[in-house]
């Protein structure tokens, strides 16, 4: 199962209530996925990068943090350092990504750099979604756009690292949430890895972002990377992928995992059960089940835009 | 006219109120604040009119024989599953699998189906006011499929026997179905039908039936089979 759900506000409005939001549709969603929760929100930002980093699967957290900030500081300027649960966030003055995950990644093989961005931030954990507002605040979180996970495991251990939000790593601001299987993820992951690409969980779900951010590394819009995806991911997907930019979506071509798009007139809300629409907008929209194959993306200050499969064409 | 309302009951609540008040003698009754939440009005086996106030998640209304469903809302995946005879009505969209293997009675979806409406129909009757997705029909047996607007991919795949009128346009066929002429009798009915349940469809409907290659094996497909098995 896996519970997914995706909120964008069409104001552009950097302060809009989408913690408390995503907040509400997991928890509607929570029976989908008791394993581990978590929630990826594009705020307010600035002209540095926001780093959220797990210390640690355990031990002496206190001395990873020290080491951690120590190694990013040699990297960049830190503005400023907090430390909530397993998670180090830091606020460093802008730098080469791939440079300062290296960095901070480099103290020991269980630190991650779990999200970067300059507006994005991912924070997840083990259990249910209400122990993100317990430790991280969630509901009090704003921004035009967010993508919230609750996971039930069913090949891959149950840890931090291998929840979701999936941060893209090494592409700040792209993150994916993911209902469903990639059954061609190991024949993907060889030939990723043979080209120097780091993999941090067994989670076949992680695929999808690094998928994406190469397809927008080669100059694809995020829109041309979704449709692709449909076409070279093998297996039952509906997942929801996220930049600073825009919000959108991807269902497999037998639609075999629910994805449910619901409008109102200030937002979008996505989720693979309307419970969590009714959580997100009330009663005021039309529900509509994505089509089998479908794309859809909306972008800030652009078109709203949805795709549906193919073309209908008279056979007689 | 009884009244239930959602918004403090448990899913089984809701049902064991249903099912109270039909024990009870009601014969009409109305599911307020519904939520979207799953398998509400299930397994209805008596002839009573539920109105469900709102949109409704998963498997609204299966299993039930002779049960009138009508949902102010949309439906999710697998709405009137399994029904048996009886009436179900959905004012929104459904997701997929519509009247997924009903024997019996007419589900009415008033907007778009999603994909696999129909799937394995034994009997019975599904109205789409809109459009319907990828696979609907696939592998029907027996029954009606009436859709007013465009279908998707795959239509009416390794249907058996059935039929499925299709009023706008269709983007493409599934394996072995085939489309032939609807006769004058069958467009007055199906026009009957809709008026009936209140919906405008176009003048015309294409009919889409069974090829009936799939029926038997093919001598020649001997060495395929092999292959595959």
């Amino acid at each position: 199962m896996c519970g997914i759900a995706g909120f964008f506000a069409k104001s552009d409005a950097r302060n809009a209530p989408a913690g408390a939001t995503l907040l509400r549709m997991l928890t509607a969603l929570s029976c989908r996925g008791p394993d581990s929760a978590g929630i990826a929100l594009w705020g307010r930002g600035d002209d540095g990068l926001t780093v959220r980093v797990k210390l640690g699967d355990g031990g002496d957290l206190e001395a990873r943090r020290r080491e951690v900030l120590r190694r990013a500081r040699r990297a960049t300027r830190v503005r400023a350092s907090t430390t909530q649960g397993s998670l180090l966030r830091l606020v460093v003055t802008k730098t080469e990504p791939a440079e300062l995950a290296a960095a901070i990644e480099s103290v020991a093989p269980d630190v991650e750099v779990v999200s970067m961005g300059q507006r994005l931030e991912i924070v997840k954990q083990v259990g249910a979604p209400g122990g993100l507002d317990a430790e991280f605040a969630v509901s009090t979180w704003t921004g035009t756009h967010g993508l919230g996970h609750t996971r039930l495991s069913t090949e891959s251990r149950v840890d931090l690292s291998h929840s979701q939000p999936f941060w893209a790593h090494g592409m700040p601001d792209l993150a994916v949430v993911h209902n469903g299987h990639i059954c061609n993820y190991h024949r993907l992951r060889r030939i990723y890895e043979q080209e120097g690409v780091r993999f941090y969980t067994e989670n076949d779900s992680e695929i999808i972002g690094l998928y994406l951010s190469r397809q927008l590394a080669h100059g694809r819009t995020l829109g041309e990377a979704l449709r692709a995806s449909v076409r070279d991911l093998d297996g039952s997907f509906s997942y929801l992928a996220a930049t600073a930019d825009a919000l959108g979506f991807a269902k497999d071509p037998f639609s075999l995992k629910p994805l449910i798009v619901a409008e109102s007139d200030g937002a979008v809300a996505i989720a693979n059960e309307e419970v969590a629409l009714q959580a997100a907008l009330g009663g005021r929209y039309q529900a509509r089940e994505a089509a089998a194959g479908a794309t859809g993306l909306w972008e800030i200050g652009g078109p709203v835009s949805a795709r549906r499969g193919r073309r209908a064409r008279r056979v007689a | 006219m009884k009244a239930i309302d959602c918004a403090a009951l448990s899913i089984r609540q809701i049902n064991e109120s249903i099912r109270r008040l039909i024990e009870a003698g009601a014969r009409e009754i109305v599911v307020r604040n519904p939520g979207a939440r799953h398998n509400l009005a299930v397994a209805i086996l008596t002839d009573v009119a539920i109105t469900i106030d709102g949109p409704v998640g998963y498997y609204a209304g299966g299993m039930s024989d002779g049960v009138q469903l009508t949902i102010h809302g949309s439906a999710g995946w697998g709405v009137a599953e399994c029904l048996m005879s009886g009436t179900v009505v959905v004012d929104g969209n459904a997701g997929n699998g519509a009247a997924a293997s009903i024997r019996g009675g007419t589900v009415v979806v008033r907007g778009d189906a999603a994909a696999r409406a129909g799937v394995s129909m034994k009997g019975g009757l599904l109205v789409i006011g809109g459009g319907c997705g990828y696979m609907t029909g696939f592998m029907m047996q027996r029954g009606r499929i009436i859709v007013c607007g465009d279908a998707g991919d795959a239509l009416a795949d390794s249907m058996y026997e059935g039929v499925v009128y299709v009023g706008g346009e269709i983007t493409a066929l599934g394996s072995d179905a085939v489309v032939s002429e609807a006769s004058a009798a069958e467009l007055a009915e199906i026009h009957t039908t809709l008026a009936r349940h209140g919906l405008n469809g176009p003048a015309a409907f294409r009919k889409v039936v069974s090829g009936r290659k799939l029926w038997n094996y093919d001598k020649k497909d001997m060495e395929t089979w092999k292959a595959a098995f």
